[in-house]
């Protein structure tokens, strides 16, 4: 009878340390990566995988038909690409890190980079970067900027992104403005907005003047460009702390909320997110709106699909008594290289291939957005295009977000107090001392 | 326990029977594993498997991990902090927030759902012509996607959606229905209440047709009217399915997140946060799985605790 006792306990003990084994070996990860030299690996032949975020099925299409299939025919390498939605891209990633499953490159935005280099999940690319000709990286050097964290490379940029104020001509003309002298300063675009406003018999705009991004993540954006154009930072120099609750972010603050409050409002339906609505359910297709922000694929897309609409874009302003507009901007999603790959060598010559100057601009005229390079400027693609044009104009007012650790929930953070805000749920000097005590959390828990 | 031994076709030794006799019980404990046991056991162990491996032992992990700092990223795994995540959540307002968020949702969706599939069991609990028809429509928004119904009613819900085209056509102002903290929650609370119908009604249905109908013909013969059948005949013998679907129901509910997640995002101000959607912006959004871990068995206990009030409410009344 003891010896079945012990018998059934070893089965089950063993039984219980198989399947808790089976269980958390899905969880363990990987060790640290070597840290591969560039050009160690031999890149003729060998396999990667390569996962990019977005849905858009004109890119996937670009990518995996004939971007990649001409990179594996020029080096014999094979290359597994996968398509991960940007919503659950970093959901993927996460669990593909911590089952030591992470593709051997894979695409991200600038705001998730400072995460992955503190969990040392990234390769550093500055040595890659530096075999570069000066010719290339003084090319890229806008876009570079924007996909490093601490002076160090980790992400290359695929693209250049932004948001810049699109108007309509004609109302302009209505309104008695002169369209081809759109307002310089934040004031004059208040001041033209009100002119554009139009209100039904009980007071409520049925077009707005302006609309800027009011929506959970684009409020955090329009908050930023308004403060970067008001002579003020987000985070202070060391980007250890908060310095939007300065004097110019209170004002800039003020400006973002009286857009859509007060007896002298220009802007309808806070909080709406219409820059992700269909392009003809866009405000200024629909007549609901003369100017609004809009990225350059969004730009594009409507003036597309709206031939007969005289839409034009507004240069950066900036507040009266600041230097110069900003934007929010810069680098737009681009690629990094798992620190675990074994083919390094081969992730970066895949990367290289995607930013060689005819890929580059094959790629990001497939999917309608700025080219990371300046030359890019004296192309077809982008002189045929006066919005592509504005926004090469524009691309050093372009302004990214802090690339620090915690980044993320930061935004969050930020963006619960400007909604407090804009709905005059507090006065703008609360919320962004609040705000800024939460910021100044995170940033002492992420280190 | 004792095992049934049948003869041994051969007439080995053992405690065979002999002679056609009738088998003898025995409760010899080598014997239980040799023969029905050891292969309804066999039968059964795919699915304890399955059970332990893909249910039990993820649970166990989460309560684990809702005992540590851990963020998926990081090479060292998960750090032992003991009851910190617990404590730190005491304080933490906007878990409080979706507590209340997450209980309002509960409470405004679930007596509506049950009351309106009562009634609709009740009308369809009766042969008219297109009954099968009516009963089929009525459960077809269960079968559908919960993401792809809340896709269309954001749109529904939508500055130039359906609802604000009908009302521009009424000559009434147009509403922010998902922008307004006043009105987001019980938009979607209207659309969940859209989607529940069915299947309780399905639920309620099955309960109404297992209710003997001499009990209805007894209760006429007692000079019983209508009110009086419903409350001492149908109301006791639905009560059984009654549980089951109330249960359900605020176990669902309490784990709102598809819907919120397409419709607000938790927003405005917060007003549409409930408790899964805040886990999921701690686990996914800022990698803190100690965390959002500790936010779901906060949530699991509220969610059993709730679940066993109302059965212990809706079956004691039975008692």
């Amino acid at each position: 009878m003891q010896a079945m006792k012990r018998h059934r306990l070893f089965t089950g003990t063993v039984t219980i340390a198989a399947v808790s084994a089976f269980v958390l070996a899905g969880c363990a990860g990987p060790t640290a990566g070597s840290g591969t030299s560039p050009g160690a690996v031999p890149t003729e032949g060998g396999k990667i995988s390569v996962w990019f975020p977005g849905t858009d099925p004109t890119e996937i299409a670009l990518v995996t038909k004939k971007i990649v299939p001409n990179f594996e025919k020029a080096t014999g390498a094979q290359v597994s690409v996968t398509y991960v939605d940007w919503s659950n891209i970093s959901t993927k990633l996460n669990a593909a890190f911590a089952a030591g499953t992470a593709p051997d490159v894979f695409g991200h935005g600038p705001a998730a980079v400072a995460d992955f280099v503190t969990n040392k999940r990234v390769e550093p690319l500055t040595n890659y970067i530096q075999q570069l000709s000066e010719k290339d990286r003084s090319d890229m050097s806008s876009a570079l900027q924007g996909g490093q964290v601490n002076g160090v490379q980790y992400l290359v940029p695929l693209s250049m992104q932004g948001s810049l104020i699109m108007y309509n001509a004609a109302d302009f003309t209505a309104a008695g403005l002169d369209p081809n002298k759109p307002p310089t300063t934040w004031e004059g675009v208040r001041a033209a907005a009100k002119q554009l406003t139009k209100r039904d018999a009980s007071g409520a705009i049925t077009r707005s003047g302006l609309l800027l991004p009011s929506q959970p993540i684009g409020r955090q954006q329009t908050f930023a460009a308004l403060l970067l154009s008001n002579g003020g930072t987000q985070l202070n120099k060391e980007q250890t702390a908060a310095a939007f609750d300065s004097q110019q972010g209170v004002a800039a603050l003020d400006y973002f909320t009286s857009l859509f409050n007060g007896p002298d409002a220009v802007s309808a339906g806070l909080g709406a997110n219409y820059i992700n609505t269909p392009t003809a359910q866009q405000p200024i297709v629909l007549g609901t709106a003369s100017m609004e922000f809009q990225t350059p694929n969004g730009m594009q897309q409507i003036v597309a699909a709206n031939p007969k609409m005289d839409l034009r874009v507004m240069m950066p302003p900036k507040f009266e008594g600041a230097d110069k507009g900003y934007a929010m901007g810069g680098a737009g999603p681009g690629l990094m290289i798992n620190a675990d790959s074994k083919h390094k060598a081969l992730a970066w010559k895949f990367i290289q291939y995607m930013i060689a100057p005819d890929t580059s601009v094959e790629y990001t005229q497939g999917i309608g957005a700025v080219p990371p390079r300046s030359s890019a400027a004296e192309t077809s693609y982008v002189k045929n295009s006066p919005i592509l044009k504005a926004f090469v104009k524009a691309a050093p007012q372009f302004v990214p977000n802090p690339n620090v650790p915690g980044w993320v929930q930061i935004r969050d953070t930020m963006d619960k107090f400007l909604e407090q805000a804009l709905n005059k749920k507090m006065s703008s000097k609360d919320a962004l001392t609040q705000a800024a005590a939460a910021v100044d959390k995170i940033l002492k828990a992420n280190g | 326990m004792s095992v049934v031994v049948r003869p041994s076709p051969k007439g080995a030794r053992g405690p065979a029977s002999v002679g056609g006799a009738p088998p003898r019980r025995i409760s010899n404990p080598r014997r239980r594993w040799t023969n029905a046991s050891r292969s309804g056991l066999l039968f059964v162990l795919p699915a304890a498997l399955y059970v332990l491996v893909f249910q039990l032992a993820p649970v166990l992990y989460g309560l684990i991990l809702s005992f540590t700092k851990y963020s998926p990223l990081s090479r060292s795994g998960p750090t032992p902090i003991g009851v910190e995540n617990y404590a730190r959540l005491l304080t933490d307002a906007d878990f409080g927030n979706s507590l209340l968020v997450t209980g309002r949702y509960v409470a405004q969706v679930l007596p509506i759902t049950v009351a309106a599939a009562l009634g609709l069991a009740l009308l369809v609990n009766r042969p008219f012509r297109g009954v099968g028809f009516f009963r089929s429509a009525l459960y077809v928004p269960h079968i559908v996607s919960l993401t792809a119904v809340s896709m269309v009613w954001l749109w529904i819900y939508s500055q130039n959606g359906l609802i604000n085209e009908i009302l521009g056509i009424l000559g009434l102002p147009r509403q922010s229905w998902l922008l307004d903290q006043d009105t987001a929650l019980n938009a979607a609370s209207v659309m969940r209440i859209w989607m529940a119908l069915g299947s309780n009604m399905v639920l309620l249905l099955a309960g109404l047709q297992s209710i003997p109908k001499e009990l209805y013909e007894a209760g006429r013969v007692d000079g019983a009217g209508a009110w009086g059948l419903f409350r001492y005949v149908t109301l006791p013998g639905l009560r059984p399915m009654l549980v089951y679907v109330v249960a359900m129901d605020i176990i669902f509910l309490a784990q709102g997140f598809a819907e919120i997640y397409v419709l607000t995002q938790g927003g405005p101000l917060g007003s549409t946060t409930t408790v899964n959607y805040l886990i999921y912006t701690q686990a996914f959004q800022y990698n803190q799985l100690g965390y959002a871990s500790a936010m779901a068995f906060v949530l699991f206990a509220f969610i059993a605790g709730f679940s066993l009030l109302s059965i212990r409410g809706l079956m004691g009344r039975q008692k």
